[in-house]
């Protein structure tokens, strides 16, 4: 895995603007998007605040005749507002209806989408969606026949038609902050791909997963740039491409990228990644290696990059917004400049290697100047090798439990510093061990506590020399962390035997399962027979292994997770595509019981919530057009009065407002864990199996069969 | 010895009779003997109920709250044509507004007044609460608390012991549980509690109407089409317009009836989207092909869009339909006459309204005029007699009075002419077009001063007309004062943008101030 964090040396061309605009409104950042919704002019719609979205269409001016009863400033004619009466989360155009003629405009909120048409003024559907809309997508999905709109939510994913039906729904492993839709596989047909808040980018084959790969921070931003080359960033100022589950490179900055868009803006035939940040920069960045080609400067953050033929003259152009209003629009090269860009990259790129070719030159004569002068020092043992030991150690007073990385040279020599780079584990993903001058010794202990069950590898540089060398030979070394590392083999008798267990049957052989127990568990003699008890260092449970000469595989945790992780990756190592399991996790099931029975409570109070506020704002209503009557006839005691009486009822709404929101947060915490539960009882099994269970789940809570969704959830099929 | 009659049934035949007052007695009695008597306190509900009933169907008043404080629509400025809003330019080639009168808000006068046509959208609130607030025209305050004060008549239902039945103490969820009662008391609590003046009361009731319609809809298990129809209503009335939306659509998918197509219409139109609202139409005729309530509702959004031609189409589909529609026969009726065929007009008129036995003064008025221009002059002046006998008011009384002033105009009296508006004025003090048509015949007399105080009273009346602003740009350039003459002719201009002898003035104006 290449991990380039190359530095910048090129120096990008500006770009120069083919037009600008200032509009007076401030754009809500990831919100924004270019439709066409009169079939035939792009317009700009992006989300400001109060609730609003707004709509840019400079097309019409020389159209519209001076009506004095709309009085409206040129500009400002220019812009159009929706009251959308909601905080917008996302906003996408597009065509919803194959046959329709303007695109749809589609907003989505955090209880709410709204499938709208500009152009006629008409709803096209209002949907409610109990999981909000975090970001949405439109286009078609692999087999469905109409184009979706999908929308990712709390956990859930969503998918209506242009009727309002939804037509697609699965579950997922945390909040969705990003869609894209892509052929990843290259069959034709479009794959979903999903960026989570578990640092997760997960590809969906309708419902079923394909693949996952593991980033380190939240994913923002998904865009498709060709094929099944796709690019990303991440919530930490990550941005990159991968090319299916490859990385091909990324940069890390200290801002923010806000939005990330595909463009071929030097009119070479391939796109280019741009990426607005949040300190105002756009950058155009090659897809092969990641060099900046372009770049430009806004006064404030990026809201959004689009591309559509605004101007139309013909040509797309690359549209760009920041938070304050501004728009800008910016043409691809044309092709006498192709020539000079493309000579200018390839010089800078031969300069810059051989810069760094001298470099390292000098210091090797410099480092080589020293040591003729001090020949003893830096000498080691021709046969120094590095030795790196893993061994799992249970929590004491002194620390708590973790994996204990041993690194050790054979001899005299002693180890200086230990740099150990590995993702996930540390905050930076670096960490450095240099033990003071007094604690010199050939061994380093290195404390590694990994947060959560997934392989790593651990890239370990030590210097090692002499006791008193002032330099060092740096060693390196790649060592890899098992993926259920954190279990020890010492059980204690009397710990509480586990409520939890989960049966299932495959069919191979014992020895197959004792190889992946020795390669995904840190045993240090290793075992031969699968019947293993281990205690979990991060929760303190038990986990029971055991398997039947019948193939039949019985694990006792407690912990649904751990069990829904360790089928998946038996699943991988025996390369089972299908397979069935029964469970039942007493504990667990009583906790997604009273949750349920939350939900219906928050569901109902919720409702009673709804109608006390509309009453209450048609009194305020009412108050404010008498208080307004008072005032006309010069009553001024009467308005006194009721605009005191108008300051209590407002006091009372806002209260009521309070309590609201504290309602729906909290059921929409309590639909999260349903959520969750439901993607833990398909962690359970795997392949078509896993999709028949959440499918069943889902329609059991549709039609508020409790008692179904235990059923299915224990046995994974529904009662026939 | 005489048999007596069953005192429940005696109730209910009161009740079919519609002797409401007669049938809740004698139910009082029958509770006192026993007070747990199920079928007659369902019965006493029920009377009380339709003492107070209105179909909630057809009215839609809008409160001046409504108006001014509403932000359900999505579209703050749609595309003319496709909002309630604003007026679209008359695309149906309708007549213009030197031909048709126009309301306040550029809409042309239909043929038919309807409680949600009045006047149109102020533009900011002191001009909303200053329009006129007559009975014809007043707006309430809010359409929650005005509109049952003005048409409820429980509240002047004394009971002496106390109201029927106490909201505040009654267990909704036991009443939610027994179909047979939940829904009438659901009615009683809807239509009947909701004219208490109490403003504490009302806000109670409201949501206790709602409360009963959310518990019975659970005991139904969500499949009763008929409790999400009743939520629906609760919702449109607190304003929630897209939970009303949604529960009619539910309610659609269960059962296919005409009422829940007409409330989901109300919604839309409140949301303003009237394009979704005739979309709904359309679906609606599908599967009641020739409904005639559905046709008039698609006639009367595309009235109010300003598309006349479409709207008389869909009026004639109604009266192919149902030949006794008054309202399609009154629009096509005005639509005839402003479009300048009264022959036809008259025949609308004259052959099937009055055979509809509608007796007014208003058709008698309509009548005078169509003879008059269809040059049928026996008529004309027994139809006004008619008319002002007929006058129940003195508004209608100034209305004949003014049209039998254009009659003399017509005919070249114009003394009698004059007579006729100064009555018209004696009537109706707000006369405005009775002031501009004074002004106009005081100036052939050559009284300017008088001719320019009824013009500058016509202007500041009504705004929206602009032929007294036209005639003060006349009368002032005349005389010479070019600023006012100025003045008026951009207000004018403003009221009606393709008068041609504005633009002529406008330009003549702007000649001299150059010259200057």
């Amino acid at each position: 895995m290449s991990h380039a964090f190359t530095v910048q040396f090129v120096r990008a061309a500006m770009l120069v603007p083919i037009f600008t605009l200032k509009l007076n409104h401030k754009i809500n950042p990831r919100m924004v998007t270019v439709g066409k919704f009169d079939g035939v002019h792009p317009c700009l719609a992006a989300a400001t605040q109060a609730g609003k979205v707004f709509i840019h269409n400079p097309h019409t001016r020389a159209q519209r005749q001076a009506a004095h009863r709309l009085s409206q400033s040129a500009h400002d004619s220019d812009i159009s507002l929706l009251n959308i009466n909601q905080a917008v989360s996302c906003l996408v155009a597009g065509s919803l209806e194959p046959g329709q003629v303007g695109d749809a405009l589609l907003v989505g909120s955090q209880t709410n989408l709204l499938a709208y048409d500009v152009h006629n003024n008409a709803d096209v559907f209002y949907k409610e969606v109990a999981d909000g809309a975090n970001a949405i997508v439109l286009g078609k999905l692999g087999d469905i026949p109409s184009p979706l709109a999908i929308i990712g939510g709390n956990c859930a994913l969503q998918g209506f038609d242009h009727e309002g039906n939804d037509q697609f729904w699965t579950v997922t492993g945390d909040n969705v902050r990003s869609l894209m839709l892509c052929d990843f596989t290259g069959d034709g047909k479009n794959e979903l791909l999903v960026g989570s808040e578990d640092f997760d980018i997960r590809v969906f084959k309708e419902d079923e997963l394909v693949c996952e790969m593991a980033e380190n921070e939240t994913v923002t931003s998904l865009c498709h740039m060709h094929g099944s080359r796709f690019g990303y960033a991440l919530a930490n100022g990550t941005v990159g491409v991968y090319d299916r589950t490859a990385r091909y490179w990324r940069i890390k900055s200290k801002n923010h990228a806000m939005s990330i868009h595909a463009f071929d803006l030097n009119a070479d035939g391939v796109v280019e990644l741009i990426t607005g940040w949040s300190n105002g920069k756009i950058d155009a960045r090659s897809d092969r290696t990641g060099e900046v080609i372009f770049k430009d400067n806004f006064s404030s953050s990026i809201a959004g990059v689009v591309e559509g033929d605004y101007r139309m003259d013909g040509q797309v152009q690359l549209i760009c917004t920041s938070v304050d209003g501004e728009v800008r629009g910016y043409l691809p090269a044309s092709k006498e400049m192709k020539g000079n860009l493309m000579d200018t990259s390839v010089e800078q790129d031969l300069i810059r290697e051989l810069s760094q070719r001298r470099q390292n030159l000098l210091l090797e004569l410099k480092t080589s100047r020293l040591t003729e002068g001090d020949a003893q020092m830096g000498v080691i043992p021709a046969n120094t090798q590095l030795q790196t030991a893993l061994c799992v150690k249970a929590a004491t007073e002194a620390q708590k439990a973790h994996i204990e990385l041993n690194i050790s040279t054979p001899n005299e020599t002693i180890i200086r510093a230990v740099l150990i780079f590995a993702e996930g584990i540390f905050e930076g993903e670096s960490h450095v061990v240099h033990p003071s001058v007094q604690n010199l010794s050939g061994c380093v202990r290195v404390p590694i506590i990994p947060p959560k069950d997934i392989p790593v590898d651990l890239h370990i540089k030590a210097f090692v020399g002499g006791r008193n060398s002032t330099q060092f030979h740096v060693f390196e070394i790649t060592r890899q962390l098992p993926r259920f590392s954190m279990y020890d083999l010492h059980v204690d008798p009397a710990a509480p035997q586990p409520t939890g267990i989960v049966c299932f049957g495959i069919n191979d052989r014992p020895q197959r399962v004792v190889m992946w127990l020795n390669q995904n568990f840190l045993l240090p003699e290793g075992i031969d027979a699968p019947d293993v008890k281990f205690t979990c260092l991060r929760g303190g449970g038990l986990l029971s292994i055991s398997m039947q000469p019948s193939g039949e595989i019985t694990l006792k945790t407690d912990d649904i997770d751990l069990a829904g992780d360790l089928i998946q990756s038996l699943a991988s190592f025996l390369a089972i595509e299908d397979l069935q399991a029964e469970a039942d996790f007493p504990a667990y099931f009583e906790e997604l019981r009273v949750t349920l029975t939350e939900v219906d409570e928050f569901h109902s109070v919720h409702q009673k919530l709804t109608a006390a506020m509309a009453d209450h704002s048609n009194h305020i209503r009412t108050m404010l057009v008498q208080a307004e009557d008072a005032r006309l006839m010069g009553d001024m005691r009467t308005m006194k009065k009721r605009y005191m009486e108008l300051y209590d009822l407002n006091r009372d709404l806002i209260n009521e407002y309070k309590i609201r929101c504290n309602n729906h947060n909290a059921l929409i915490a309590c639909l999260k864990s349903v959520n969750q539960a439901i993607q833990r009882a398909g962690q359970l099994r795997v392949g078509k199996p896993k999709s028949q269970v959440i499918a069943a789940c889902r329609n059991a809570i549709k039609n508020n069969n409790v008692n179904a969704l235990f059923k299915i959830m224990r046995a994974g099929t529904a009662s026939s | 010895m005489a048999v007596t009659m069953d005192p429940l049934f005696l109730a209910w035949s009161y009740f079919r009779r519609r002797k409401f007052q007669q049938c809740s007695d004698v139910c009082s009695k029958i509770l006192q003997d026993s007070p747990y008597d199920q079928a007659a306190w369902s019965l006493k509900t029920r009377a009380l109920t339709e003492t107070v009933y209105i179909d909630e169907v057809d009215v839609d008043q809008e409160g001046i709250a409504e108006i001014m404080l509403d932000e359900s629509a999505i579209a703050q400025v749609a595309r003319p044509g496709t909002s309630l809003r604003i007026p679209g330019t008359s695309q149906g080639g309708g007549p213009s507004p030197a031909v048709r009168p126009v309301t306040q808000s550029g809409r042309p006068i239909t043929g038919f007044v309807r409680p949600s046509t009045q006047s149109g959208r102020p533009g900011t609130m002191e001009q909303a609460i200053r329009t006129p607030r007559t009975a014809h025209t007043a707006r309430p305050v809010s359409s929650s608390s005005g509109r049952f004060v003005r048409l409820g008549t429980a509240s002047m239902l004394t009971n002496p012991d106390g109201p029927f039945i106490n909201l505040s103490r009654l267990n909704l969820a036991k009443y939610a549980q027994k179909p047979n009662l939940s829904k009438t008391l659901f009615e009683y609590i809807f239509h009947h509690e909701n004219d208490i003046k109490n403003v504490s009361t009302q806000f109670i009731s409201k949501t206790h109407a709602l409360d009963l319609a959310a518990m019975a809809t659970e005991h139904a298990q969500f499949k009763d089409w008929w409790w999400k129809v009743q939520l629906g209503k609760c919702y449109y009335r607190l304003g929630l317009y897209r939970e009303a939306e949604k529960q009619f659509r539910s309610a659609l998918n269960h059962q296919e009836v005409v009422d829940t197509y007409l409330y989901l219409a109300k919604v839309y139109q409140r949301l303003d989207q009237p394009i979704t609202a005739l979309t709904l139409f359309k679906q609606g005729l599908d599967h009641f092909p020739g409904e005639v309530t559905l046709l008039t509702g698609i006639a009367r959004i595309h009235e109010e869009m300003n598309n006349v031609t479409s709207a008389t189409e869909y009026y004639k589909d109604v009266l192919k339909q149902d030949n006794t529609h008054v309202e399609a026969i009154a629009c096509i009726g005005s639509n005839h006459f402003y479009g300048d065929q009264p022959e036809i007009a008259l025949r609308f008129y004259r052959s099937r309204l009055l055979q509809m036995g509608v007796y007014n003064c208003q058709l008698y008025n309509n009548l005078g005029l169509c003879c008059f221009y269809a040059q049928q002059y026996d008529m004309t002046l027994s139809s006004f007699e008619r008319a002002l006998s007929l006058a129940a008011s003195d508004e209608e009384t100034a209305d004949v009075w003014y049209n039998l002033g254009h009659v003399a105009v017509g005919i070249g009296d114009l003394t009698l002419a004059y007579q006729c508006f100064k009555l018209t004025l004696a009537n109706n003090n707000d006369h405005a077009e009775a002031y501009n048509n004074l002004a106009v015949l005081e100036l052939r007399r050559g009284r300017i001063e008088q001719a320019k105080a009824f013009l500058q009273t016509a202007c500041s009346i009504a705004p929206h007309m602009y032929e007294p602003h036209f005639n003060m740009a006349t009368l002032s350039e005349k005389v010479g004062d070019l600023q006012s003459s100025y003045m008026a002719a951009q207000k004018s201009e403003d009221a009606f943008p393709e008068h041609v002898d504005t633009q002529q003035i406008l330009k003549n104006l702007r000649q001299h101030f150059a010259v200057l």
